[in-house]
């Protein structure tokens, strides 16, 4: 997986590719703690992230979580198969998806 | 005696045909060539016309014989060059033999012309095959009628001898010869038809033609030949009439001249040695000198000076009728006799008076008849001797008692019997009638003078010569025309009607047999040509109607086979994410809806039906029982049953209401495709071509059973095989062996194998291929008669599903995602489909890696059926996801947690997982569609 950081003030995009699974979360979510104290707005793109699982979700629940705090934070560019893991864990209650 | 001789002679070319007819069919005679043959039977015959010369029947100077009927039947039996070859030979030989030289060139002639007759008549007449008995008969009397006629005309000086030569062989001759020919024809052809059944032909046109112009003819014949024997009989009748009354009319006045002259010779005596002055007794003197009755002297007063009957002096001349007559010697007349009549005393008394003039006067002398008639006897009996009517007709003078006075120098009859007869038939004098006269039958007439009887005799044959010879010169002249007009007629309604039908039927015949192109074109006569003109049009019509009922029939077959061919599956690959098998068949219907058919289909997901059958017969009868067999055998396959059930009871269907008793062929299999056990049930079709570890194809020879409908209540052997990997199976119907190049030769088994072999190896769809590619190529331009179907099977094996075998470790996360898209790829699984299955594996995986305690793991990956397994098998704690406890996801963010999340996905979104503790090891397997969802 491959992860480009674009900080724009206390907006930070976030361009994901690749996959998010057990062997990609901790890359992600090493990016995000250090990244995450002080922003308002957390935008993931996923444009190029092929599937999730739940390991994947894990760290983005916990973004979640954070950013819920302190700010806000929204994914956009899902494509289906992430979408369905969002519906089927219930995900798409608690994440702004655009 | 002669009769007798006549039949044997006529009936020895008889024996020689029937010999010649026999020796042509039974021995070894019929191996010679045409031509050898022609010359020994033409030889044969000439020597039947030889000996028929040698031994004829000498009659009136000429020879009675049956020579011509062997060139005739030479020729008409057996061949032209036979028949010309006899007639030659025979003519020549007639010439210089010794017998009957009075008919030598006639004879000669007409043999010849006989063997040239015989030979023309069959050659141009009857298309040079043998005639019938009736024309034998006409053409053997023909040419004896021709012959007559040469022996007249050879002999024309001397028309009577001619023609009684004629007359006496004519008849018997023509008989025999007609005859002879006739039974040669009639023998012949009963010797050919016995046996056979004798089916009786219809006349052709000519024939019943020339039979009823015969009849006419022969009516017309009869009637002017008896017209002309009256009218000739009559004329002839009347000539000797003429002839008999001349003559006898002659000798009366030679009889009468005679009396007369010897009267006045007494006369002139007495009245030389009359004295100047006569007295009584002077009168009396020369009156008995001279034996006369009376002798007076009459004065020129016309009175009797002096009579040597005194009664009579001074009797006046005048005062009597008959003696006033001699008055006229008183003027110029000098002399004078007068007929009989009475004597002035005895009236009754026949008295002849002779008067001569005096110087003054007449004398007057009577004799009575009975004196003259001795004085003129004399004289009168050689009057006849040398006289003829005609050539053999004579005179004969008889007194009043009959008695001959003078008659032929050749016949010295005294006495004629028919006088009496004559006289009691009261036959007037001068009339002729019929007698028999010195053997003869004549004809006569009679007159009376100075007592005596003058019979004209003329011979009846004599008589009728020219009646008879006429008669016979117009038979023989009719039969001639009336032959050479049958042969006109015969080849005029030849050529005008019988070789028009002819045609006419020739072109009906091409159109019978389907040529519906073929115009008549007879335009010999106006009728012909309008009755072409007809049949053209109704066949032009014809066709109209045939070709719009054709294109009718045409579209509807085309629809019927479309239906067919929609009922059998024809989309390839059928089933193409099984990976198993692949199969692929064909039909080519030579009808536009043909028998035979194919089917394949699954049974639940893992048995593979197919089947090849061909329905008797084609055309839509056979496409309909084709649907049913079709629909049955399907329905009860799917139903479950083992395949030799479904036969049976496939069977027992099709016989209820199979009223067309049609039936069907078929071979059906039943691939198990986890075992590659193929169970088979053959019913009488062909044996299918197997091939086997990667060997050649080979015939499966089993026994098969009866075939489907044929028979209620068969029993149908379910017989097994086992298919490897890489195996095959082709099936196909008679169609494919049973093609025909255009020299006949079947395809045959042998060049099926051949053909199988050299796409050995290759998809189901290029062996098919191969076997139509070759069939087509050998039947060439030929037409396709029998459906061609075919159908190939090939048996994978099942897919080994893929294992990877690793220690479990996270680190090891990325070896397991490569394998696994590695696997994905290869079953060209959709994108959505892998990434549900690389969520899956991510999940699983690193639950057992983080939970199981396991030190081995193994993951495999496969496909079956369309469905993408995966399934993962560790020695760790057991542990059934399916009994995971599912994670609340209804809670706010923040009470959020993603424990037992990763096994609720993938229980969400894989078909199906299962689980199972087995020798130690949790195995779970999760499986997914590969169909993308729509």
């Amino acid at each position: 997986m491959t992860i480009e950081k674009n900080l724009n003030g206390k907006t930070l995009e976030i361009k994901l590719s690749g996959y998010l699974d057990s062997g990609t979360a901790p890359d992600l979510e090493a990016v995000l703690s250090e990244t995450l104290a002080g922003l308002q707005s957390l935008v993931l793109d996923l444009e190029e992230l092929e599937y999730v699982s739940s390991a994947g979700l894990r760290v983005i629940l916990n973004a979640q979580k954070e950013m819920s705090a302190q700010g806000q934070m929204k994914l956009i560019h899902v494509n289906e198969t992430i979408m369905e893991v969002f519906d089927i864990t219930g995900f798409v209650d608690i994440l702004t998806i655009e | 005696m002669a009769f007798m001789k006549m039949a044997a002679a006529a009936l020895v070319p008889v024996l020689c045909t029937l010999a010649f007819h026999f020796a042509e069919k039974k021995t070894p005679f019929q191996k010679l060539s045409d031509k050898k043959k022609q010359l020994v039977i033409g030889i044969s015959f000439a020597a039947l016309a030889i000996l028929a010369t040698q031994f004829g029947i000498p009659v009136n100077g000429a020879v009675m014989n049956v020579r011509n009927a062997a060139p005739l039947t030479a020729g008409l039996v057996f061949g032209w060059p036979a028949g010309i070859l006899s007639g030659l030979i025979g003519g020549i030989e007639r010439w210089f033999s010794p017998s009957g030289d009075y008919t030598r060139l006639a004879c000669s002639i007409s043999t010849i012309i006989s063997g040239f007759l015989g030979a023309a008549v069959r050659r141009f007449m009857m298309d040079n095959k043998k005639v019938s008995w009736f024309y034998g008969l006409v053409v053997g009397v023909t040419s004896e009628v021709l012959h007559m006629l040469m022996v007249i005309f050879t002999n024309a000086a001397d028309m009577q001898r001619a023609f009684h030569v004629v007359q006496s062989i004519a008849i018997p001759m023509i008989a025999a010869n007609g005859l002879s020919v006739m039974l040669s024809m009639l023998v012949t052809s009963r010797s050919e038809s016995s046996g056979a059944g004798q089916t009786k032909k219809a006349e052709n046109i000519s024939q019943t033609f020339q039979r009823w112009l015969l009849a006419c003819v022969l009516l017309a014949f009869v009637a002017t030949s008896i017209f002309i024997h009256g009218f000739q009989t009559r004329l002839s009748a009347q000539a000797a009439d003429i002839e008999l009354e001349t003559n006898i009319t002659d000798v009366k006045n030679d009889i009468h001249d005679a009396s007369e002259r010897l009267l006045l010779d007494i006369t002139r005596q007495i009245k030389r040695e009359l004295p100047t002055e006569v007295t009584q007794a002077d009168v009396c003197r020369l009156a008995e000198k001279f034996a006369a009755a009376e002798i007076s002297v009459v004065g020129p007063n016309g009175k009797v000076s002096s009579s040597s009957d005194p009664s009579l002096l001074g009797f006046d001349v005048a005062s009597n009728e008959r003696r006033a007559e001699f008055l006229l010697l008183l003027n110029d007349e000098q002399e004078l006799v007068q007929e009989y009549s009475g004597g002035l005393e005895e009236p009754s008394a026949e008295r002849k008076y002779a008067g001569i003039a005096l110087s003054s006067g007449f004398l007057l002398v009577g004799h009575d008849l009975s004196y003259v008639r001795m004085q003129v006897d004399a004289q009168i009996k050689y009057m006849a001797r040398n006289r003829h009517i005609g050539q053999n007709g004579s005179i004969i003078i008889c007194d009043q008692d009959g008695a001959v006075v003078s008659g032929r120098a050749d016949h010295a009859e005294e006495y004629i019997p028919i006088f009496d007869s004559a006289k009691s038939l009261g036959v007037q004098e001068g009339a002729s009638f019929s007698a028999e006269i010195y053997g003869e039958e004549s004809y006569v007439m009679y007159t009376k003078t100075e007592g005596y009887y003058i019979i004209g005799v003329l011979p009846k044959k004599e008589a009728h010569f020219a009646r008879d010879a006429s008669v016979y010169m117009q038979a023989f002249m009719e039969v001639l025309v009336f032959a050479v007009m049958f042969a006109f007629i015969f080849v005029l309604v030849n050529k005008l009607v019988v070789e028009n039908v002819r045609r006419v039927n020739a072109s009906l015949a091409q159109i019978n047999s389907g040529n519906l192109d073929i115009k008549v074109e007879v335009r010999g006569s106006e009728e012909f040509a309008s009755l072409s003109d007809d049949i053209n049009a109704t066949v032009s019509t014809l066709k109209h109607y045939i070709t719009e009922a054709a294109a009718r029939i045409d579209k509807e077959l085309e629809f019927a086979k479309r239906i067919q061919h929609s009922a059998l599956p024809s989309v390839f690959p059928p089933y193409p994410n099984r990976k198993e098998f692949s199969i692929y068949a064909s039909m080519d219907t030579a009808a536009e809806v043909g028998g035979d058919f194919y089917d394949f289909y699954l049974l639940g997901e893992d048995k593979l039906a197919f089947l090849v059958a061909d329905v008797s017969g084609n055309g839509v009868p056979a496409a309909m029982f084709m649907m049913r067999a079709k629909t049955l055998i399907k329905s009860f396959a799917e139903s479950g049953m083992d395949i030799g059930e479904v036969f049976v009871q496939t069977n027992k269907n099709l016989c209820e209401g199979n009223d067309a008793g049609m039936f069907v062929t078929a071979w059906m299999g039943i691939l198990d495709l986890n075992t590659g056990i193929v169970s088979y049930a053959n019913a009488g079709h062909n044996p299918p071509a197997i091939c086997r570890s990667g060997g050649e194809y080979e015939y499966l020879k089993t026994k098969a059973n009866f075939v489907l409908a044929g028979m209620n209540g068969i029993q149908y052997r379910k017989n097994e095989l086992q298919l490897r990997p890489g195996d095959a199976i082709f099936l196909y119907t008679d169609g494919v062996t049973e093609a025909q190049d255009p020299g006949k030769h079947f395809f045959g088994t042998a060049r099926l194998l051949e053909s199988l072999n050299v796409a050995r190896g290759k998809a189901a769809e290029d062996i098919c291929g191969n076997v139509l590619a070759d069939v087509s190529a050998f039947a060439g331009e030929s037409d396709q008669f029998d459906d061609i179907t075919v159908l190939s099977v090939k048996f994978n094996g099942k897919a080994q599903p893929s294992t990877l075998r690793l220690v479990p470790d996270m680190n090891a996360i990325g070896q397991t995602a490569d394998f696994l898209e590695r696997e994905l790829q290869a079953l060209d699984a959709p994108v959505k489909v892998s990434r549900k299955m690389k969520i899956a594996l991510d999940e699983i995986y690193s639950n057992i890696v983080k939970y199981s305690g396991a030190d081995r793991v193994e993951i495999q990956c496969g496909a079956e059926n369309g469905v993408l397994m995966l399934r993962f098998r560790d020695n760790g704690i057991p542990y059934d996801p399916l009994e995971a406890e599912m994670p609340d996801i209804s809670l706010p963010v923040q009470e959020r947690d993603v424990g037992g999340v990763g096994i609720f996905m993938v229980r969400r979104m894989m078909d199906g997982m299962e689980y199972m503790y087995k020798d130690g090891c949790n195995i779970l397997t999760l499986t997914l569609s590969l169909q993308e969802e729509a």
